[in-house]
């Protein structure tokens, strides 16, 4: 990753046209300059070259971006925005280290050994030290990065039970296919990367997409020692701890001979097919090699049934009586501007045979990303209620994505401003 | 003025409430440009949520004399909302509501800074159409518009932004709250105030609220792209068009110089060629076919070697990305660029174009030349790169070479962008000190303390 002060030549690109305005989720729910790109900007060149008054104003307004990429889309000169805020993230970080909260988290959960046991004690010790009372879900008193803890009022999935990867279903993949006695002879091998918000607050989502995954004749994989894909960490500017995750995953996927490897995390497949050559830049062409194969294999969950396992309408059965109810969708960010991908989950929706009704502008930020969700509620929430509100207007039954960040942040929304939807991923369709 | 004392810090959080103006350095610096990228830092940043509001702050300004300086989105290309004297920048951010869209008498009443964009998305939901389109429209303000006058490429069938103004509620720079104009479509009681604010650049008021016209949407819409190999016949070819009796909602020129930066710099898919014309058609699909038909044969008889046609979403955005490619693709000829919208009367685009290529080699200057050629609108875009002492002089000879062609062709030196600071020394060379003279008595009368946007327009 570069230093914040490599990217002096793109700052001087930026023209100051006001075209990121368009279209800023931040702008728009914060209704001041310092809320856009082009504002951001200014402070950031204006604190490189030392003439910021005031740290404190300064961290917020850096701190208060969705990372949503609105900004880059629509800059006449290519500048990128979200790189630049996280290189100034990372400067503070290095220079002021993370907050207690989000650094216990970092270190203790996010970068435990795995996701798994260790990581709970982990997190029930965290519990404890923030004197949360035994029988409440350790997140609801917690707030962790990314996945969006906020506070009591926000309503929230409760920590699983058992988390994805210690399920039995799970366990049972745990090797790749070749060294597993019976299963189909044939069909793509598809490592299945959980993520934290699949692993500790959905596991029946990851079941699902196993599930779908065998159904559709894919070989499946689960690597135990995969770790967290490193965004909530990047975003916080933790360059440090994302770089041991990317690490730890690499590892983890190396050597099991898959064709693919996919998650039901939007953010995930962005953290882990994108954001790995930013965060390892400094470690050599042999790593950037390692990254390559790695990348190269990794496919949204939505892309994956859609383009390679190729689901067909007679395929796919899809729950009783879907045909008489209505959704809408909500594009992640990650997917939509981050990889492109818009038509897959409306291709999975259409063929769930349920009635689809598009909101106002779907590729809107929820307002949970770049830490926002963690770092300042208030305009998450905000960001969010717009969401709400254009979700209301459809009529639709089921809002539909394909992000649990998303998923959990929408559904908080829609709760808080009393609108009875359902919340679901796509692939819950089929 | 580039600090305000306590007292004036005090009372303007009284009017507003602490959160609703800052005086941090840091935030004041995000208020401190616009698109034009000078900087110049002012002593306060206020976010007034009503005209009462405003007309307090601007009472408190003729009090303690401090400057106002009333702004959008800062997207103006000439300074306009730069605070040039320091002062108090009012931003109208928080002035963001549609207040009503009346689809009975087909007008919209809306808070100035409403994104003009988002007021077009809530009219076309009610069958209903908002023409001006400055392509700054998905972030600029329907203020800002009314300051500057906006226009876009719509402008050649359906007028610019004063068409389209019935109404005003202003605050003047004395503190009193006036309306203007009326909410229906005629009304001739008196001077006609509502024109004479529409332009003014935020020099004789601050408009808290307006009453737009709007139209019925057309129902369809066609796009064409026509060839040619010599940038004369493409420019011989608008007012062949316009004369041929057809009435393109958009007629936009592109030159050679763009084309060929746009084909080296970008993705978009171009023919070689000497000069393009970019055109659409509204109206229902029968007329808006005839109509495409008849401006392909002009086309055809003026020299275009291939015409491309669009009727579809997709088929249409294509042919227009060639247009959006053009700004970032100059980009790299050259780091910067001085960007006049000189505008002669339509007959003469053909001269204008002609001369403007003279210019560029007599100096030695890359100049792109590209716009809303159907409303004689161009954009004449001369490339420099700053760091270049003898070739930013050379492009500021070719500004006022330019602009001496645009007069002698009986044209004007801005036909949107206004003149703000960047055209105060060139103002002259238009208008007579007559006519100055009234203008500024004119700002003496509404602004006797010369609160109210010091510095723009005249110096
Ligand atoms: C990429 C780009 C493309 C553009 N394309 C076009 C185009 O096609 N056509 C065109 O006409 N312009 C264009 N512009 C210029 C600019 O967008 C317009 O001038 C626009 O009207 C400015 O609106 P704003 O909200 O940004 O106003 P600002 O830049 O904030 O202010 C402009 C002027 O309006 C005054 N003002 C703002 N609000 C008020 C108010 N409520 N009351 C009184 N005065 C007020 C300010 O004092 C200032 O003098 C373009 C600009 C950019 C950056
Ligand atoms: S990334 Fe999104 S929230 Fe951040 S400045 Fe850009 S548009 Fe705004
Ligand atoms: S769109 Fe790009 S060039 Fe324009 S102000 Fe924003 S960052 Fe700067």
């Amino acid at each position: 990753m570069k230093n914040l002060k490599e990217y002096i030549p793109d700052l001087d690109r930026c023209v100051r046209c006001g075209s990121c305005r368009g279209g800023c989720p931040t702008l728009g729910a914060i209704r001041r300059e310092w809320g856009s790109a082009r504002g951001r900007l200014a402070l950031i060149r204006a604190h490189i070259m030392g003439n910021t008054v005031d740290t404190a104003v300064f961290k917020k307004h850096i701190k208060d971006c969705t990372l949503c990429g609105v900004c880059e889309v629509a800059c006449p000169n290519d500048i990128k925005v979200t790189d630049i805020i996280l290189a100034a993230r990372a400067e503070l970080v290095d220079k002021e280290g993370l907050p207690l909260g989000a650094s216990l988290v970092m270190k203790g959960i996010l970068d435990a050994p795995k996701l798994g046991p260790l990581a709970l004690k982990a997190a029930s010790k965290f519990q404890k030290l923030l004197g949360s009372k035994e029988g409440k879900s350790v997140l609801d008193r917690f707030k962790m990065p990314y996945m969006p803890m906020g506070g009591p009022e926000r309503s929230m999935p409760k920590l699983a039970s058992t988390f994805f990867l210690e399920t039995k279903e799970a366990r049972a993949y745990k090797k790749p296919p070749s060294e597993m006695p019976g299963g189909i002879a044939d069909g793509p091998v598809v490592a299945f990367f959980a993520g934290c918000a699949v692993n500790y607050l959905m596991p029946d989502l990851g079941l699902k997409t196993l599930e779908l995954l065998a159904k559709h004749g894919a070989r499946i994989v689960v690597p135990q020692a995969q770790a967290c894909c490193g965004m909530p960490p990047l975003s916080m500017g933790d360059m440090n701890t994302a770089k041991s995750l990317a690490l730890k995953n690499l590892e983890a996927f190396e050597g099991l001979n898959c064709d693919y490897i996919t998650t039901p995390c939007a953010t995930c497949t962005y953290g882990i097919k994108e954001t790995f050559y930013n965060t390892l830049s400094g470690e050599g062409p042999e790593v950037k090699a390692r990254i390559d194969r790695f990348a190269e294999k990794v496919r949204d969950i939505t892309d994956l049934m859609v383009n390679v396992l190729k689901i067909e309408s007679g395929q796919v059965t899809s729950e009783a009586g879907i045909e008489k109810r209505s959704v809408t969708y909500h594009d992640p960010c990650h997917l939509a501007r981050g990889l492109g991908i818009r038509d897959e989950p409306r291709e999975i929706i259409e063929r769930s045979g349920v009635e689809f009704r598009e909101m106002k502008n779907p590729c809107r930020c929820c307002g949970l990303g770049g830490g926002v969700g963690y770092s300042n509620y208030e305009l998450s929430s905000a960001i969010a209620r717009e969401k709400a509100e254009r979700v209301s207007a459809t009529g639709a039954d089921i809002l539909a994505t394909a992000c649990p960040g998303c998923m959990i942040q929408i559904k908080d929304s829609l709760d808080t401003n009393n609108v009875d939807v359902e919340v679901k991923h796509v692939i819950e369709l089929l | 003025m580039h600090r305000f004392d306590d007292n004036i810090k005090k009372a303007l959080r009284d009017i507003l409430g602490a959160d609703n103006v800052t005086f941090s350095g840091d935030e004041l610096l995000c208020y401190s440009y616009d698109a034009t990228g000078k900087e110049f830092l002012p002593a306060g940043a206020a976010f007034p949520a009503t005209a009462l509001e405003v007309s307090e702050v601007i009472k408190l300004a003729n009090r303690f004399n401090f400057p106002v300086i009333p702004r959008g989105a800062g997207s103006g290309f000439t300074g306009g909302s730069t605070p040039v004297r320091g002062g108090l920048v009012l931003s109208t951010e928080r002035m963001d509501k549609i207040l009503s869209i009346d689809s009975e008498n087909f007008i919209a009443t809306v808070e100035p800074g409403v994104v003009n964009g988002d007021l077009q998305h809530e009219v076309i939901a009610k069958g209903l159409f908002y023409p001006p389109d400055p392509s700054s429209l998905k972030f600029c303000t329907i203020g800002g518009n009314i300051a500057e006058c906006a226009g876009g490429p719509r402008a050649l069938k359906y007028g610019v932004t004063k068409d389209y103004v019935l109404g005003l509620e202003v605050v003047l720079p004395t503190g009193e709250i006036i309306e203007t104009g009326t909410a229906t479509m005629k009304g001739v009681v008196g001077y006609d105030l509502t024109k004479l604010m529409v332009g003014s650049e935020g020099t004789l008021g601050i408009v808290t609220k307006t009453t737009l016209k709007l139209i019925a949407l057309p129902e369809a819409t066609r796009s064409l792209l026509a060839v040619f190999n010599s940038l004369k016949e493409c420019a011989d070819s608008v007012n062949k068009i316009l004369l041929s009796g057809a009435l393109p909602s958009t007629l936009e020129l592109i030159d050679g110089v763009s084309i060929k930066a746009v084909r080296t710099y970008s993705d978009t898919a171009l023919p070689e060629a000497g000069g393009l014309l970019l055109i659409e058609v509204d109206g229902d699909s029968e007329s808006t076919g005839r109509e495409a038909a008849l401006i392909e044969k002009v086309c055809r008889a003026g020299g275009a070697v291939e015409v491309r046609s669009a009727s579809d979403k997709r088929g249409q955005r294509e042919l227009w990305g060639a247009r959006r490619a053009i700004s970032p693709s100059l980009k790299n000829l050259k780091p910067d660029k001085l960007n006049e919208d000189v505008v002669v009367p339509r007959s003469n685009i053909s001269a204008l174009i002609e001369g403007v290529g003279v210019i560029a080699e007599e100096l030695g200057v890359v100049i792109a030349s590209f716009g809303h050629a159907g409303d004689g609108n161009i954009h004449v875009n001369i490339m420099i790169d700053r760091t270049d002492p003898d070739e930013e002089a050379r492009g500021l000879k070719a500004v006022e070479e330019v602009f001496a062609l645009t007069l002698k062709l009986g044209g004007t030196i801005s036909g949107e962008h206004g003149v703000g600071t960047a055209k105060v020394p060139y103002i002259r060379m238009e208008l007579t000190e007559e006519v100055i003279a009234l203008m500024k008595n004119i700002k003496k009368l509404f602004d006797p303390n010369g609160i109210l946007n010091p510095g723009k327009i005249f110096n």
